[in-house]
Formats: C-alpha cells, sequence, structure tokens
C-alpha cells in the first residue's frame, strides 16, 4: 500500500502505470497493476490493486480501487475494497465505502462515509445485547460467589 | 545454415580488417555459413528469402542500428532465428540484448541462447526498441479512454524494451508495450526532462490534432506518419541473446 514515505521515493519496480502531471486522462480508465495519478483524469477508474491520487491530482470519476491513498482532489464516488487513507491536503465531493478508513486532520469530505460492518446488521442492537450479557455474566459471577 | 548479410558500408576499407577478424573467429567456432553483401543491386529481402530456399535457418546482419531495424522486419515474418553482430560500440539494441560489438559477439552466436522476444508494430512495420514523438501535438486513444499531453514541449517514447536508466522496467518478454510521456522543461542550464507519464498498452492509436501529420520515429532509423495503430505482436522474433542482456 502507498504510504506518505513511498510517495516521496516510490519503489518504481511495483508500479505500472503512472499518469503524470502533464496528462489529461478522459474515458474509462481500467488498470490491472498500481496505479499513481498526478494529473487528471475525468470519466471512470477502475484499479484490482494499489491507487495513490497525488496532491496535484484532479479526478473527476467514480473510483474503484483495492486500497488507495488521497492527497489530491476527487469528485465522484470511491468504493475501496480494503484500506482509504485521506491524508490532510485530499478533497473528497462524493460518497465514500471503505472497509478500513483513515483520515488525517485537514481533509475535506462532503459526501456519505460507508463502512460495511460484517457480522454486526445491526450495530446498536448487538451492542445492547452485548452489553446485557456482560451483565448477566457479572450477576451470576457475584451469585456464585455468595454461595460459596 | 548460417547466412551472413554484411550492409552495404562495410565495403568502406576501414572495416577490412573487422571483417576478417570476424570470419576468422567463425571459422574458428565452426559456425560459418554463406556471406552476402548487401549493394544497391542486391536488396535485404531478397537475400533472405533465397537464403531461406537454399536451407537458411539463422540469419546473421553485421552492420548498425538501421541494419538491424532493416532485418527485423524481414525476419519477423519467416521462421528464422536471427543473429545480430554490432560494429560499433554503441549500439542500444545490442547492449539490451548482450551482444558485444564486432567479432567479440560471435562467441555470443556460438553459444545459441535463443530468446523469442516481442515486436512493436506500427501499422505495418514492426520496430525492436523504441517508437519516438518529439513535440507533436497528438492524442493517444486506447480502447476506452484517451490520452493527451498538457504541455507544449515533451517527448513521447513507446517502448518495447527499456535501457538501464529509465524509472521504470519494460520487458521484450512480457507481451506489453510502455507508452512514456515526459514533459520537456526550460531551464538555464538547458531544456531538461521531469517524470512524467508511464502507460502500458498492448494496442493503441496515435491521431494527431494538428492538420499536418506527425512524424514518428521508430528505432531511430525509420520513419513513420500519423495516424497510427501500434500495437505488440508478442514473441515474434526469435533472435540469439548474449548472457549479460537485460532480460529474462
Amino acid at each position: 500500500m502507498f504510504n506518505k514515505n513511498q510517495a516521496s521515493a516510490p519503489n518504481n519496480k511495483s508500479i505500472e502505470t503512472i499518469i503524470g502531471p502533464s496528462v489529461k486522462v478522459e474515458g474509462d480508465f481500467k488498470g490491472e497493476g498500481d496505479l499513481i495519478i498526478e494529473g487528471t483524469l475525468i470519466g471512470s477508474l477502475k484499479t484490482k490493486n494499489n491507487l495513490k491520487i497525488g496532491q496535484n491530482a484532479f479526478v473527476q470519476a467514480s473510483v474503484s480501487a483495492n486500497n488507495a491513498f488521497i492527497s489530491g482532489r476527487v469528485k465522484g464516488n470511491i468504493n475501496v475494497k480494503g484500506k482509504l487513507e485521506l491524508s490532510d491536503t485530499a478533497v473528497i465531493l462524493g460518497d465514500i465505502k471503505a472497509q478500513v478508513l483513515s483520515i488525517e486532520s485537514g481533509a475535506m469530505i462532503k459526501g456519505n462515509i460507508d463502512m460495511p460492518i460484517a457480522n454486526l446488521s445491526h450495530p446498536e442492537e448487538s451492542l445492547e445485547t452485548k452489553s446485557k450479557t456482560d451483565k448477566e455474566e457479572k450477576i451470576e459471577a457475584e451469585e456464585s460467589n455468595e454461595n460459596k | 545454415m548460417y547466412l551472413y548479410i554484411y550492409d552495404s558500408f562495410l565495403i568502406d576499407k576501414k572495416y577490412t580488417d573487422i571483417l576478417l577478424k570476424f570470419e576468422k573467429r567463425i571459422t574458428d567456432l565452426g559456425i560459418k555459413g554463406k556471406i552476402a553483401r548487401l549493394s544497391v543491386l542486391k536488396n535485404m529481402k531478397e537475400l533472405i528469402t533465397d537464403g531461406v530456399k537454399e536451407g537458411v535457418h539463422t540469419v546473421v546482419a553485421i552492420g548498425n542500428a538501421q541494419t538491424f531495424a532493416k532485418v527485423i522486419n524481414i525476419v519477423a515474418d519467416l521462421d528464422l532465428t536471427l543473429g545480430l553482430i554490432p560494429i560499433d560500440n554503441n549500439n542500444p539494441i545490442a547492449k539490451i540484448l548482450g551482444i558485444p560489438p564486432k567479432d567479440l559477439a560471435c562467441d555470443v552466436l556460438a553459444s545459441r541462447i535463443i530468446k523469442k522476444i516481442d515486436l512493436g508494430k506500427i501499422n505495418n512495420h514492426y520496430f525492436i526498441n523504441t517508437a519516438e514523438i518529439e513535440n507533436g501535438d497528438v492524442v493517444i486513444e486506447y480502447d476506452d479512454f484517451k490520452v493527451e499531453p498538457t504541455t507544449n514541449e515533451h517527448s513521447i517514447i513507446l517502448y518495447n524494451f527499456a535501457s538501464d536508466g529509465n524509472i521504470f522496467n519494460s520487458s521484450p518478454v512480457d507481451g506489453i508495450l510502455e507508452a512514456v510521456i515526459t514533459p520537456i522543461r526550460s531551464t538555464l542550464f538547458g531544456k531538461k526532462k521531469i517524470s512524467g507519464t508511464v502507460l502500458p498498452f498492448t494496442k493503441i492509436k496515435i491521431n494527431s490534432n494538428q492538420e499536418e501529420q506527425i512524424a514518428i520515429l521508430t528505432d531511430q532509423q525509420i520513419i513513420m506518419k500519423t495516424p497510427a495503430e501500434i500495437s505488440v505482436s508478442p514473441q515474434k522474433l526469435k533472435i540469439i541473446v548474449g548472457s549479460e542482456r537485460s532480460f529474462d
């Protein structure tokens, strides 16, 4: 996964596609490998691997990736299977769906955030049930102590 | 049977010694074959097709980068193995293939490490190394999207394989070509290339945004024009390579 240190000294052996700052891409972009965007992309963007959107990049597209690190501007919905990291310079105008989300102080989001929670269909109910069972366990423990 | 083709410029006296050394070495190594010289009357295609009829299985081109660019386009569509003997010391294709210059290349020929490598194809013309566009106002069209440089000064190079020193890996055995768009900025110390775009592809089209056609230079030798369709021809060329080659 990309991080800040990698951004300054990327491991070029693993990088397959780079859209540089002097390039504009229009259309439905599909990538198989890791993808770095430093320029402009308009349309849609899909990669089965990791995605990095640089600080000066502008993406006006629905974005889909395995993991993503964003420090530029994105106008469109973002769907990330794994981890989404937003740096302090990131600006997101659209909905976010991710399994793990990390937002640095300063990042701006205008949209909904949806994080699928695997085993909890109604989190509040489940939390209540969990606290009840905790209480019951405590009472049982106390009773058994008294009996002793 | 080997067919050795000498390029026409090797008739110059300054190459006599080099060719004598070369001929002695192939005799020593037991890989002697038929020698043919290109001239105004004998072109390469004719020599190779005649050789095939006589049972030639390996064509060895002796010359420079231009010689190699020519021979590749003939051998690619035939069931032949290609060997290269660079006559100059700075041949980029030979370097990547691990072939040393002049008579030293005979040992590589004799060891017969044969690899099937990809070729780039631009319209109906093959290239082994690169196709270049300098400062052309072009649009690169993929199947589902298009790419446009936003700077006035830039270079677009389509790589089959990249030599050392480039920021990305480009292998001639991966079935993929890479389009590299590099903006050029003028500084106090002259023009400077800065980090650019790397886009892998198997097939693209390049069109000009201007009225006039734009030149595409293949293998730094042959000029093609836009509009052009560029694709990869995977494992198209059987070629003898050295152990010092820059790919697996």
